[in-house]
C-alpha cells in the first residue's frame, strides 16, 4: 500500500471521529427523525405515486398529522390530566394523614391487619410500624413530583426542543430520501455496490415495517385496552390503556405489566375485589385478540424470540438507559438481529465471506 | 409530478441536450426527455478499472449496467459463443432481472469502464409510478429480449 493512499485513509478516519464527536449531540434527533420518517415514507409515498410532489406529500402528511393531534390534545389530553390528577390526588391531598387513608382501602387494610397480627404474635418484628413508614415514603416521592418538574426545567426544554426538531429533520429526510439514497451509495467501493443496494433495500423495508407495525400495536392495544376496561368499570381505563399499549412493545413481559397496572388501580382505588378478577379477564381477552387478530396481520410475523432473551435484553436495556431503552431494547435487538442476518446471507450469496 | 416538470423544464431551458444520450441505449430509445428525466434522476455513475469485476455468475442481481465508456467481457450460458463483448450505449442485466434474479454469467471491464447503474428496485418504481414510461420500458425490454432470441436463433 502506498503512503498517499494511507495518508488519505488516515484523513478520512480522523474526519470521520471529528464528525462523530461534533455531532455527537444531535443523533439523538437524528436517529428519532429517521424513526419518523420511517413511520411516514409509506403515506408519503403513496401521495407521490398519484402525482403529488414529494415535498407537498411531506407537507399533507404533516397537515393530517398535526389535525389528528390537535383533536386527540383537545378531545384526550383533558381527560387524561385529569385522571392523572385524581390518581395523584388520592395519595396527596386530604385532610387525614397519607397513611390513615391510604390504609382505609380495602386490599392495604387486609395486609396491614394481617401484619398486626404478626405483630402481636412476635412484638419485635414491627412489621405494621415499617408498613406505615413504607407508605408514607412512597407518599414522599410522590410528592416530590412537582419539585423534581422545577428543578429538571433544563430537560423539559430540551425535550421541548427535541420534539420541535425532529418533525424538521425529518421534512429534509422524507423530502430528500433519493438525493440521500444515491449519495450513501456513491461512497460504496464497485465490489459492494449491489450488495449495498440490497441491504438499503433490507433496511428500509425491516425497519420501516417493524416500526410501523409497533405504532399500529400500541395504537390498537391501546383502544382496546381502554375499551375494555371501561366496559368492566376499570377508574382511568383511558390512562391505563396508552400505559398498557406502550408496554405492550416489550413482547412476554409488556402485557403483564399492563394486567398488573389494571388490577393495581382497581386494589388503590377501593373497588369490589371481584372487579380485579374481571380486570385480569379483559386484559387477557385484549391479549389473544391482539395474539390472534392484530399482531399476525400488522406485523406479519411474530418476534421470534426467546423469552430469555427478551428477559435478559429488557433488563440491559434498564441498566443502560433507564425506561425507555427498556421499551426499546427489544426491538432495537431484533431489527440489528434481522439485518445482521440479512448482511450474513447477501455475504455468502456475494461469496465475500 | 409538478415539481418534476419544473426541474425538467428549467433543465431543458438551460441544456436543451441534457439527457438526450440516454436515448441511445435500446431500453430508453422511445421515452420523451421528461421521462428521460425521471430515469436520470435514479441512475448511479459507477467507474470501473481495467480488469475489475462486475459481477459474477450467481451473484443476487440488483442492478442493471449501461454502458457509458469503455468495453465490458461478458461470459455465461447465455452467450451462445461463451462470450461476448459490449460497448459504449450497451447494457447488461435485462435478461437476468426477468429471470430469477441470479446472474447468469460474470462481466469483467476489459478497458476503464464508466458505467450507469440503475438498481432493480428503482426500476420498478419508474414502472409503477409512472405508468406510460412503464409501458415503454416494458415495450423495450420485450423488443430487446426478442432480438436476443432471434440472435440466438440465428447462432450469432
Amino acid at each position: 500500500m502506498n503512503w498517499t493512499k494511507i495518508v488519505f485513509i488516515v484523513i478520512i478516519l480522523a474526519t470521520i471521529v471529528l464528525g462523530f464527536i461534533f455531532y455527537r449531540p444531535v443523533f439523538s434527533y437524528l436517529i428519532a427523525s429517521l424513526v419518523f420518517a420511517y413511520i411516514l415514507d409509506p403515506l408519503v409515498t403513496s401521495l407521490e405515486y398519484r402525482g403529488v410532489p414529494r415535498w407537498v406529500s411531506v407537507l399533507m402528511v404533516y397537515a393530517v398529522i398535526a389535525g389528528l393531534l390537535a383533536l386527540f390534545t383537545t378531545r384526550m389530553v383533558p381527560m387524561l390530566i385529569n385522571q392523572g390528577n385524581n390518581l395523584m390526588a388520592l395519595f396527596q391531598y386530604s385532610d387525614k394523614p397519607v397513611s390513615e387513608q391510604v390504609l382505609a382501602l380495602p386490599f392495604v387494610r387486609s395486609v396491614f391487619e394481617f401484619l398486626q397480627n404478626v405483630d402481636k404474635q412476635v412484638p419485635s418484628l414491627g412489621f405494621s410500624a415499617k408498613f406505615v413508614h413504607l407508605i408514607e415514603t412512597g407518599n414522599q416521592l410522590l410528592g416530590e413530583l412537582p419539585k423534581l418538574l422545577v428543578d429538571n426545567y433544563q430537560t423539559i426544554l430540551s425535550m421541548i426542543s427535541f420534539v420541535i426538531t425532529v418533525p424538521v429533520f425529518s421534512f429534509f429526510i422524507l423530502k430528500d430520501k433519493q438525493t440521500l439514497r444515491k449519495g450513501m451509495l456513491s461512497l460504496v467501493p464497485n465490489r459492494f455496490f449491489e450488495l449495498a443496494v440490497i441491504l438499503q433495500n433490507k433496511i428500509d423495508e425491516t425497519v420501516g415495517r417493524f416500526l410501523r407495525a409497533i405504532l399500529l400495536e400500541v395504537i390498537s392495544v391501546s383502544i382496546m385496552t381502554s375499551v375494555a376496561l371501561t366496559i368492566v368499570g376499570v377508574p382511568y381505563a383511558v390512562l391505563i390503556g396508552i400505559t398498557a399499549g406502550v408496554a405492550n412493545i416489550i413482547p412476554y413481559i409488556g402485557p403483564w405489566l399492563g394486567a398488573a397496572l389494571a388490577v393495581l388501580t382497581v386494589l388503590i382505588t377501593g373497588k369490589p375485589l371481584s372487579m380485579m378478577i374481571y380486570a385480569a379477564l379483559a386484559m387477557y381477552l385484549v391479549q389473544v385478540l391482539d395474539n390472534n387478530f392484530v399482531y399476525p396481520v400488522v406485523v406479519g410475523k411474530t418476534i421470534k424470540m426467546h423469552p430469555l432473551i427478551v428477559l435478559v435484553t429488557v433488563l440491559a436495556g434498564g441498566w443502560f438507559g433507564g425506561i425507555i431503552w427498556m421499551l426499546i431494547s427489544v426491538p432495537l435487538v431484533y431489527i440489528v438481529y434481522s439485518l445482521v442476518r440479512e448482511l450474513y446471507i447477501n455475504l455468502k450469496q456475494f461469496r465475500l465471506i | 409530478m409538478v415539481k418534476d416538470y419544473l426541474k425538467w423544464l428549467w433543465k431543458v431551458i438551460r441544456k436543451p441536450q441534457e439527457y438526450q444520450s440516454l436515448k441511445k441505449y435500446m431500453l430508453f430509445r422511445e421515452l420523451n426527455p421528461f421521462e428521460l428525466s425521471l430515469v436520470n434522476a435514479c441512475l448511479h455513475n459507477r467507474e470501473y478499472r481495467a480488469g475489475e469485476v462486475l459481477f459474477e455468475d450467481g451473484h443476487p442481481l440488483e442492478a442493471l449496467f449501461f454502458i457509458v465508456s469503455g468495453e465490458l467481457q461478458v461470459s455465461g450460458k447465455l452467450n451462445p459463443q461463451g462470450s461476448a463483448i459490449l460497448k459504449k450505449h450497451q447494457f447488461i442485466g435485462v435478461i437476468d432481472l426477468f429471470g430469477n434474479n441470479k446472474r447468469s454469467g460474470s462481466a469483467t471491464a476489459l478497458t476503464d469502464l464508466n458505467v450507469l447503474a440503475l438498481t432493480e428496485s428503482d426500476f420498478q418504481d419508474l414502472i409503477s409510478k409512472n405508468k406510460r414510461l412503464g409501458n415503454k420500458l416494458l415495450k423495450a425490454c420485450c423488443e430487446f429480449l426478442g432480438c436476443y432470441l432471434q440472435d440466438i436463433g440465428s447462432g450469432q
